[in-house]
């Protein structure tokens, strides 16, 4: 999967490498701001209340 | 070409999906690791020598190419291994690793799988650090602006209207235990966006100061984690609630292995003043506040645990207004896990209105300290 991916990755090696980087940027970011803080309230882990 | 080549060769892959421009000739060099496969372009492709062509120690080494590969020349370790290989045809040594096949359609299916799997374990690493620092980033700016309002609300001396919204904050809570510093707006409601910028009051229970049980919960990792430490507080800490009028300085009720000596021992300390076992001597039990205790760890399910009489229902009480002021803190137990609740209860000792003190860190030195 990886190695496609990079096989895919047109130009030179630094420039794979940029966009290599700043796709894995790009995930990270999306799911710190958009993923984890949607599947956070639906985990039981983090309940500090009685009810 | 054949006829050249040892046996070695096999371990040309040109099934390998990670070579795919592996030329025919170039069967001196293993599979992996991928930067192996810079040769320079003009090196005429090794072959296998005759046993006793080579004398020990000295290799011809290929000039590297810096230019393309600027790793550790690797060169070396792998010629000596593909020779081994190459010469006896078989993996004789243990520390050689057997031939590995070409990987096909099964092994590329495997191996991205495997891809998957380590990606999936790495992005649950990376919801780790999400929650344990990220989460906490995100709400030291949400506590940050709501500090501000709360302080802009009381400047303004708006009148307390019938009770706070939900999610707005309505008080402060200080720990000096956990540093002069320690501070967090309380939030009305106990739902996630309330306690992700600070401590939430559970709704329907008593208001700081008022005869009852103040209840008020907070998250013990991220978010902030305003209760990470509460089970480093012990009998007589104090926790002080700051509203828009006055300070009230609660101080943790005495713990299950302190209540039977409590009046000769720790309660004499003059810290301890004002707090004491709320038993009743002539009573079954010790009267309604036989199961208080400044730390409890409960179920999550036991709700009555923030009643104005904890774990009593409210019409079994004999006399409502008998009841005392409480304080009770609730986060989840143990930590990282929210298979139990840790609950500290605390008891009113003081009420100290805000036209006395000037701020905090006045009612602090007032106080003398603890």
């Amino acid at each position: 999967m990886y190695g496609w991916i990079w096989r895919h990755l047109p130009g030179p090696f630094a420039v794979k490498l940029t966009i290599a980087v700043v796709l894995l940027l790009g995930i990270v970011a999306l799911l710190m701001f958009v993923v984890f803080p949607w599947v956070e309230p639906r985990l039981w882990f983090n309940n500090v209340s009685v009810q | 070409m054949a006829t050249h080549e040892g046996p070695g060769d096999r371990r040309q892959y040109s099934g390998d999906p990670y070579r795919p421009r592996a030329r025919p000739g170039q069967g001196g060099e293993r599979p992996r690791p991928p930067m192996s496969r810079q040769q320079p372009g003009g090196q005429p492709p090794r072959r296998p020598r005759p046993p006793g062509d080579r004398p020990t120690g000295e290799r011809p080494r290929p000039p590297v190419d810096r230019r393309r590969y600027t790793g550790p020349d690797l060169s070396n370790e792998e010629t000596v291994i593909f020779e081994a290989v190459g010469k006896t045809g078989t993996a004789t040594k243990s520390k050689d690793k057997p031939p590995l096949p070409p990987l096909g359609k099964g092994g590329v299916a495997v191996r991205t799988v495997g891809e998957l799997l380590i990606t999936a374990g790495l992005v649950v690493l990376l919801f780790m650090v999400y929650e344990l620092y990220v989460t906490d980033l995100f709400s030291a700016e949400k506590q940050a602006a709501a500090s501000n309002t709360l302080d802009g609300d009381w400047a303004k001396e708006r009148t307390t209207h019938a009770g706070p919204a939900d999610g707005e904050a309505f008080a402060r809570i200080h720990i000096p235990t956990f540093g002069a510093d320690f501070n967090f707006t309380i939030q009305e409601g106990t739902s996630d966006a309330a306690l992700e910028v600070g401590p939430g009051h559970y709704k329907g229970t008593a208001m700081p100061g008022e005869r009852g049980n103040f209840a008020i919960a907070g998250h013990r990792v991220g978010k902030g984690a305003p209760f990470n430490d509460l089970d480093s507080l012990t009998s007589c800490d104090q926790v002080v609630i700051e509203t828009q009028t006055d300070f009230f300085v609660y101080k943790v009720l005495p713990y299950d292995d302190e209540m039977a000596n409590w009046e000769s021992g720790k309660g004499a300390d003059p810290k301890c003043k004002g707090v004491s076992t709320l038993r009743k001597p002539g009573e079954p039990g010790g009267g309604p506040y036989s199961k208080t205790f400044g730390r409890k760890v409960v179920l999550p399910s036991q709700g009555d645990a923030v009643n104005p009489v904890p774990f009593v229902r409210p019409d079994k009480l004999p006399d409502a207004s008998n009841t005392v002021q409480l304080l009770t803190l609730t986060t989840c137990h143990p930590q990282f896990s929210a298979r139990e609740r840790l609950i500290i209860t605390s008891v009113l000792t003081q009420q100290v209105p805000k036209t006395q003190v000037k701020d905090y860190t006045d009612l602090m030195k007032k106080l003398g300290g603890r």
